[in-house]
């Protein structure tokens, strides 16, 4: 294999990311057609599972077929595509709206902080150890180079994650501020309060699988997660996913702790005062906090790229019979599809159950997931210890 | 070095938890409000006066506009107050179907209720099961008066119409699903832990300080007295429908939501009840062809979904429209105890407290 | 040059003098009609009223009687036939379900409890469709809610409603208000009535009853009745700076610079175009009488 020159190499890295921006322009957009669907499905919306073209096309000769049949037409994937364009078209189009009283630098700088902060974290995250790709020979300039699962697998990998991603809170806390307004404030106040409070058992959840694999490079520890555990490994990583998950959660200022932007309190929270593609930012770095979540849920705890969650991988793949090799073999598709239902978790969550008041965040974050990442970070560096 | 500043903030008009034009003045203290004082009369439209300038057939559509989502208990209590001042006694059929539309009422504002309250605490997903029951309801509405939302359903003296044809079915189809509805509902509320954090032993108001100000309805039986107007001062054809009044006694959110969902069951069975027992008869009294009032002075309350409304109604000697036509609002009289419960409790609470009062501006502001 | 937002009739620019009077000349659209009648229940005056009409009608029958008698006494002085003897006209009986209630003398053992507590503070008591009505004298309202509520024959633990209605054609008086109780436990209702003249304050009964509070506030901002030792005496409905006092019945219903329209005024021929359309398309012409 062709060691590529440093030109090369530039080059290549630069059409990772371009994957990875289009990968995550793809699923964000994607994800909020997702939520519009599933949630129209749980709640029985009818504008979300119903509206489509019209009269055009094959599902429009579909939805008079059923209506001519006394039916409502309900199955139909695209069903809802209008109001997402929609959607998105309002998000572009719409007038930005600036407060008289805003401080207006910050004001135009906390949602590219939000935003940048979010979709930088990808640099760090690989879909899938070792090789993604090669270019075909016949490709002009780069025939034959390897291009990796990931843009940078650097060996401090978790570390560039976690401290980038706590830089998001800035955008949040610094938009709250300079709208100048009080409701924006308040939900500046709690966001800080909450982010810096779950960070704390999130970090915790995420040093069992760093104790257990003892690494901190992303591709590495996904690796061992997924197919060098012990059996006893199994528990550690059930709570520790469980724990994450609820940070996650509350990191994403989702539901059931949506506080920053409780809709029903603080009318919109810290983005009470933001209009047009600035609040569509802070939309979309929102989307993309969850994939970034639910990406390192599915490396550290899911198996990653490899089929089965929990470490179970390894544990079966001397079992494997031959002819099943592609299953033990990592594949960057079962790490989307696990993003993918992860994803999928969120909008269910959300579609369940109601908001917890701030006081009692608090509470859950401080008295509880606390107490219990540190537990199980014990119980991981017991089976480091005696164990592995 | 620190200086402790407490925080003014306007809760409405233009909130979303203050279902409609609401305005709260909160003083907050971080997150703990210290005063709360509700304002209002943003949708004063003054319906009295205009009530007063009009005939006593006119004033109905008013009512309706009141509490538009509770406009059949509206109609009835303004046709009970206007049959008592003029002295008319009306049929025992139109009676009965008053009773059964008033209940669907009841089941269509409650449920409109639980939908926003949970909406308001985060439940976003009851809020849509709660509409997709609601829009039965208002077919039935639709096939008995042709409206869903302002209904007009009532003359003074009966009815205009009888039953129409296959209102029978939809009604019984409704009662056939509507159990296995608000197990749904319960099934994502009730034992949720969430929701009970959110809800127990939030907004408080005790029985003695609601009689104190005048708060009635759920608010008044989830403190634990069970007063209702239908049993109390039984009117329309309620003297003869056997049903419970649901009590709780913690008088708190959650108390108020469990009177409420109880309170569905019962109106389930009063309709059940007046569809088995439906009296053969004419539906409308004898009337003169205009109605003119003696000198009379009148003050009829009946159980609307949100509590005791009242008419007050003074007629003149033959006039053709009421000479004072005064409303008591439940949600006026109720909203009077937000700051009773507020006070003392985090922004969030006060939403929920909000929630649980069940209010529309309509007829707070008239 | 006049601004071209203000309005262009001269009437706009002069304010009413006061709270409640308005300048009808300068606006007629504003003229109101006001009651003739004071339509305040009372089982005295219903009794007098009776009585009254009773004897008139004792007067009518007698004068015919008499009438009757010089008239058969006439034709049998000239030998013709004795007219017919009159027939006392009963009073017509309506065959229909309306019969409007009329006051009764009151014989609930509550309103007499209240009229031995209080006596000659008392100015009436009667029933009406089966309402118990207490009017007393207005110094003696917030005695009477006392009794009301802390005695224990009577024990109305709830003002319900509160309200008050103007009579601009009474004498002595210009509003009445009156305060529905409820009694939970006793499941009772029972009205209190004062009449207060212009300017009077009456005691408030917040103190007694805390949700009387907003009630006066609407009835300050409605009627213009300020409550003694109120917490909180301000608007409550209108805004602050609303002049006059909408429930009134001399506020007009029409406001200034509005134009009265007419339900039924077809403005600029509207509904007429429509019916020749409607009309035309059913084959009708409505426009040219038809030339037989």
């Amino acid at each position: 294999m062709p060691t590529p020159t440093l030109t090369q190499s530039i080059v290549i890295t630069f059409i990772q990311c371009l994957m990875v921006v289009i990968f995550v322009f793809v699923v964000v957009p994607l994800t909020v057609f997702a939520e519009r669907k599933v949630l129209g499905h749980l709640q029985q919306r009818l504008g979300s599972t119903r509206v489509a073209s019209g009269h055009v096309g094959f599902s429009g000769w579909m939805n008079r077929r059923m209506w001519k049949m006394g039916k409502v037409p309900v199955v139909s994937y695209w069903r809802g595509i209008p109001g997402l364009v929609g959607d998105v078209l309002k998000l572009i189009l719409k007038e930005d709206v600036i407060p008289a009283k805003a401080d207006k630098f910050v004001f135009f700088l906390a949602p590219s902080i939000s935003m940048v902060a979010a979709i930088v974290v990808f640099a760090a995250i690989s879909f899938v150890p070792g090789t993604f790709f090669t270019f075909p020979t016949w490709f002009p300039y780069l025939g034959g180079l390897p291009v990796s699962g990931g843009i940078s697998d650097i060996n401090v990998g978790l570390l560039w994650i976690l401290g980038v991603a706590t830089v998001g809170v800035y955008g949040i806390v610094l938009a709250g501020w300079s709208s100048n307004s009080k409701y924006p404030l308040l939900g500046g106040l709690r966001s800080a309060a909450q982010m810096v409070s779950y960070e704390v058992p999130l970090t915790l959840s995420l040093l069992a699988p760093v104790v257990l694999s003892a690494s901190l490079n992303f591709s590495e520890m996904a690796t061992r997660m997924a197919v060098g555990m012990p059996v006893w490994a199994l528990i550690p990583q059930v709570i520790g996913f469980l724990l994450y998950l609820t940070c996650g959660f509350a990191e994403t200022n989702r539901l059931p702790f949506d506080m920053p932007e409780a809709e029903n309190e603080l009318v919109a929270g810290f983005h009470t005062e933001y209009s047009g593609m600035k609040f569509g930012l802070f939309y979309l770095a929102e989307y993309i906090n969850m994939t970034v979540v639910s990406a390192l849920a599915s490396a550290f705890f899911l198996g990653g790229p490899w089929l089965l969650p929990f470490g179970l991988q390894g544990l079966l793949n001397p079992y494997l019979p031959g002819f099943l090799s592609w299953f033990a073999a990592p594949h960057a598709i079962f790490f989307v599809a696990k993003i993918v239902f992860l994803l999928f978790t969120y909008i269910w969550v959300r579609g369940t159950i109601p908001r917890y008041r701030y006081d009692q965040i608090m509470a859950v974050g401080w008295k509880y997931l606390i107490p219990l990442a540190l537990v199980n970070l014990l119980l991981a560096a017991a089976i480091r210890c005696f164990v592995v | 070095m620190f200086k402790n500043e407490e925080m003014e903030i306007n809760l409405g008009p233009q909130h979303p938890s203050t279902h409609g034009v609401l305005r709260v003045k909160l003083r907050l203290d971080g997150e703990t409000v210290t005063h709360c004082r509700p304002m209002i009369g943003y949708l004063h439209r003054g319906v009295e006066k205009i009530c007063e300038n009009q005939s006593f057939f006119q004033g109905q559509v008013w009512t309706d506009r009141m509490d538009y989502c509770s406009a059949v208990a509206n109609n009835l209590g303004w046709a009970e107050a206007n049959e008592k001042l003029l002295g008319i006694t009306v049929p025992r059929r139109a009676q009965y179907i008053r009773t059964l539309l008033n209940e669907f009422n009841r089941i269509a504002s409650h449920l409109i209720w639980l939908g926003t309250h949970a909406m308001d605490i985060g439940a976003l997903t009851v809020f849509l099961y709660a509409f997709r029951e609601r829009e039965d309801v208002l077919d039935i509405n639709e096939a008995f008066c042709g409206s869903r939302l302002t209904t007009t359903a009532f003359r003074i003296g009966g009815l205009r119409e009888d039953l129409p044809p296959g209102f029978e079915k939809m009604v019984r189809k409704f009662l056939a699903k509507f159990s296995d509805c608000l197990e749904e509902y319960e099934a994502l509320l009730t034992e949720n832990r969430i929701w009970k954090k959110r809800t127990i032993g939030v907004a408080r108001l005790s029985a003695e300080d609601a009689i104190a100000l005048g708060v009635t309805g759920p608010m008044l039986r989830a403190a634990g007295v069970a007063y209702d107007i239908r049993k109390a001062f039984p009117y329309a054809a309620y003297a003869e429908m056997d049903f419970e009044i649901p009590t709780r006694t913690e008088a708190d959110t959650y108390a108020r939501y469990q009177v409420r969902m109880a309170e569905m069951r019962q109106s389930a069975r009063i309709i059940q009840q007046c569809m088995d027992g439906m009296p053969e008869g004419p539906v409308m009294a004898k009337l003169p062809k205009i109605l003119r009032s003696e000198v009379n002075e009148v003050y009829h309350a009946t159980e609307s979904p949100k509590g005791e409304i009242g008419y007050y109604l003074v007629g003149e000697k033959g006039s053709l429209n009421p000479y004072r036509f005064h409303v008591r609002a439940p949600g006026f009289i109720n909203l009077q105890s937000l700051p009773k419960m507020a006070e003392g409790g985090l922004i969030a609470d006060v939403v929920a407290a909000i929630g649980s009062l069940d209010i529309v501006l309509g007829e707070i502001d008239r | 040059m006049s601004e071209p937002n203000v309005p262009q009739t001269p009437e706009a620019a002069e304010v009413p003098a006061g709270p409640y009077v308005y300048d009808y000349k300068a606006a007629p659209y504003r003229q109101i009609t006001m009651p003739k009648t004071v339509p305040l229940p009372s089982y005295h005056a219903y009794v007098a009223e009776q009585k009254a009409a009773a004897e008139a009608d004792e007067a009518k029958w007698q004068k015919t009687l008499a009438d009757y008698e010089t008239a058969k006494a006439k034709a049998e002085a000239e030998g013709k036939d004795a007219p017919k003897p009159p027939v006392r006209p009963v009073p017509r009986k309506d065959d229909n379900d309306m019969k409007p209630p009329v006051p009764q003398e009151a014989t609930d053992a509550d309103l007499l409890k209240l009229k031995e507590l209080l006596g000659d503070k008392v100015e009436e008591i009667f029933e009406q469709a089966g309402e118990l009505v207490c009017q007393v004298k207005k110094e003696a309202i917030h005695e009477a809610l006392a009794f009301c509520r802390d005695e224990a024959a009577l024990k109305y633990e709830m003002l319900a409603d509160q309200s008050a209605t103007h009579y601009p054609a009474a004498k002595d008086y210009a509003c009445s208000v009156v305060y529905h109780l409820t009694s939970i436990s006793r499941r009772k209702r029972l009205r209190l009535r004062i009449l207060v003249p212009e300017g009077f304050a009456p005691e408030s009964a917040c103190s007694l009853y805390p949700s009387a509070n907003w009630m006066e506030r609407e009835i300050y901002d409605m009627l213009g009745i300020r409550f003694q030792n109120h917490p909180d005496m301000t608007r409550i409905l209108c805004p602050e700076d609303w002049e006059g006092y909408p429930l009134r019945k001399d506020y007009p219903t029409v406001g200034w610079g509005q134009r009265d329209i007419a339900f039924r005024e077809d403005r600029g021929g509207m509904l007429e175009r429509i019916a020749l359309q409607k009309a035309g398309q059913l084959g009708i012409n409505l426009k040219q009488p038809k030339a037989d």
